[in-house]
C-alpha cells in the first residue's frame, strides 16, 4: 500500500489546508418553517439540519423536573450519510453523542427559567466526513438562538487531534484513520472559554495535549465568529433590502422634481 | 428601530445599570440572553428580542381558544406552556370548543402556569398569529400602529400579548400582508410610516 503523506513539505495537509485551518463552514439559520428554531450547516463535507422545539410541557409528566427544563438532544445519522448503509436504529455511538451534546447545551441555556418543560433539539446528519458531532453542536446552538431560547452564550465546537505526529485542527476522515491518530472534539462557551464538551480517543502525551487544547480553543473562536455572522446576516439583509427600496423611491422623487414632464404619462 | 444587533452572550454594556428584560449580569458586566436589539435608555439596559416564545405575565391581555369543556370548568389554550382553567361560575355565557375569548392574566405561578379572569367572548372573525415578541410593534407607540391598521384595513382588531390577533370584517387579506411586513421588518425604524405607505398604495389599487 502506498503511504499517505499527511503533511507535505509546504506544511499543507491532504486537502490542502494548513495545520491550524478549519474546513469551510456555512451556516444558515431559520430554514424550517414548522420548527420554532432551525439551522442548516455545511462543514466541509458534513451536512446537518437542526430543528428546535420548546420549551414545551414535558410529557410524560414523570420526566418533568420542577427545578429546570430538560434538554432533549437527539442526534441521528441518515442511512445514506456513510459509505456503507447505516442501520436507522440509533446505535451506541448516537446515543452517547446525544447525551454529551445535550449536556453541553444545557450549560449554556437558562434552563432554570422553564420548570417542567423540555427543549427538544433534533439533529440529522445527511453527509459525514469526521467531526459531525462538532458540526451538529455548532448548528444546534445557532438553532437555539434562532428559536429565541435565552442563553448565556453560544456553544462553539471544533475538533483537534494528531495525525502522523502533527497536531492539527479539524481532522478529516483520512487523518482520523492515521495509525497514530488522536481525535479530540472540544466545545466551549467562547465568552468565558468554559469547556462544555471534551472527549478524546487515542493516546497522547501531556505536552502534545496542551498544544492541541490551545489550538482547539483558537478553532472554536473562529467557529464562533462564523456563528455570529450567520445569526446577524438575516436581519442585516432585510435592512439592506429596505434601504435599497427607500433609495429607489427617493431617486424617483428626485427625478420627478427635476423633470416634471415625467408625471404627464405616456399618452401624447 | 435604533439599537445594536446582539446575539446571546454578547456584551450590552460594561457599566453598572438597572436591568431591563433579556439581559443578565456576569462579573459586573451586562450581557444579552437573546438575539435582539440592545438599548440603553434612562439608565436601563435592555434587549428587545427578535425571536422567542410567549412568557405569561400578570396583567397581560391574551387571546385564548377554548380547548374543551369539563363539568365545572373550561380548558383554554393561551399559546403558553400549559392550558389554563376557568371555572364556569366566572362566566355567564356557555362556551364551546373553539370559541375565541380574550382574558386577563391575574397571576402567574412559579412553573409559569397562568390564572385567567375577565373572560370576554368574540363571535365570528378569525384569529391570526404573529411572533409574540413582535406584539409591541403591532401596537406601536400610543397604539399608533394599531390605529393605523384599523383605519387602513377596516378590520375590528383585538391584539393579545400572546401573539394572537382577532380580526373581523374589513380587508383581512390586506391585514395579513401588513402583519407579515411588520414581522419581517420589526427590527427597522420608521415602520409605522412604511406600513402607512403600503396601506395607502393598496387602497389606490383597489379604487382603480
Amino acid at each position: 500500500m502506498e503511504e499517505i503523506v499527511y503533511v507535505n513539505a509546504e506544511g499543507r495537509r491532504i486537502d490542502g489546508r494548513k495545520l491550524d485551518e478549519l474546513r469551510p463552514i456555512k451556516i444558515i439559520p431559520s430554514v424550517l418553517s414548522r420548527a420554532e428554531g432551525s439551522a442548516y450547516i455545511e462543514w466541509g463535507q458534513n451536512k446537518a439540519l437542526v430543528g428546535v422545539f420548546g420549551p414545551r410541557e414535558a410529557i410524560p409528566q414523570h420526566i418533568q423536573d420542577p427545578t429546570k427544563a430538560i434538554v432533549n438532544y437527539v442526534y441521528r445519522m441518515a442511512t445514506f450519510s456513510v459509505p456503507d448503509r447505516k442501520s436507522p436504529k440509533p446505535g451506541r455511538r448516537e446515543i452517547e453523542i446525544s447525551k454529551v451534546s445535550g449536556e453541553a447545551l444545557a450549560k449554556a441555556i437558562f434552563v432554570e427559567r422553564f420548570p417542567n418543560t423540555t427543549i427538544d433539539i433534533y439533529v440529522h446528519i445527511f453527509d459525514s466526513n469526521a467531526g459531525t458531532r462538532c458540526a451538529a453542536l455548532t448548528a444546534a446552538s445557532v438553532a437555539l438562538a434562532d428559536a429565541g431560547i435565552p442563553m448565556r452564550d453560544l456553544v462553539s465546537a471544533c475538533a483537534v487531534g494528531r495525525a502522523a505526529g502533527h497536531i492539527m485542527l479539524d481532522l478529516c476522515k483520512e487523518e482520523e484513520d492515521a495509525t497514530d491518530a488522536v481525535d479530540m472534539p472540544l466545545a466551549i462557551m467562547p465568552r468565558t472559554k468554559e469547556v462544555v464538551l471534551l472527549q478524546m480517543d487515542g493516546i497522547i502525551s501531556k505536552e502534545e495535549w496542551k498544544e492541541a487544547f490551545e489550538l482547539g480553543l483558537k478553532g472554536c473562536q473562529q467557529v464562533y465568529e462564523i456563528q455570529k455572522k450567520a445569526l446577524k446576516r438575516k436581519y442585516e439583509e432585510i435592512a439592506e433590502e429596505e434601504a435599497k427600496a427607500i433609495e429607489h423611491v427617493d431617486k424617483q422623487l428626485k427625478e420627478i422634481s427635476e423633470n416634471p414632464e415625467l408625471l404627464r404619462g405616456g399618452n401624447k | 428601530m435604533e439599537g445594536k444587533l446582539v446575539i446571546p452572550g454578547e456584551l450590552v454594556t460594561d457599566k453598572r445599570m438597572r436591568l431591563g428584560p433579556h439581559v443578565f449580569v456576569e462579573n459586573g458586566k451586562i450581557y444579552s440572553d437573546a438575539v435582539g436589539l440592545a438599548k440603553i435608555d434612562r439608565g436601563i439596559a435592555r434587549v428587545v428580542p427578535l425571536q422567542g416564545k410567549y412568557m405569561p405575565k400578570a396583567g397581560d391581555v391574551v387571546i385564548g381558544i377554548v380547548v374543551s369543556e369539563e363539568y365545572s370548568y373550561y380548558i383554554i389554550d393561551i399559546n403558553s406552556f400549559y392550558y389554563s382553567f376557568v371555572p364556569k361560575e366566572e362566566i355567564r355565557i356557555p362556551l364551546r370548543k373553539g370559541t375565541i375569548v380574550s382574558a386577563k392574566i391575574v397571576k402567574v405561578d412559579e412553573i409559569n402556569a397562568a390564572t385567567l379572569s375577565d373572560i370576554r367572548v368574540f363571535r365570528g372573525g378569525e384569529v391570526l398569529t404573529i411572533s409574540p415578541v413582535k406584539v409591541p410593534r403591532v401596537i406601536g407607540k400610543n397604539a399608533s400602529m394599531l390605529n393605523l391598521l384599523k383605519r387602513g384595513t377596516g378590520c375590528s382588531l383585538m391584539v393579545g400579548m400572546n401573539g394572537r390577533i382577532w380580526a373581523k370584517g374589513g380587508n383581512i387579506e390586506l391585514l395579513k400582508k401588513a402583519l407579515a411586513k411588520i414581522e419581517r421588518e420589526s427590527h427597522l425604524s420608521n415602520l409605522t410610516l412604511r406600513i402607512q405607505k403600503m396601506l395607502e398604495k393598496e387602497k389606490q389599487h383597489t379604487r382603480r
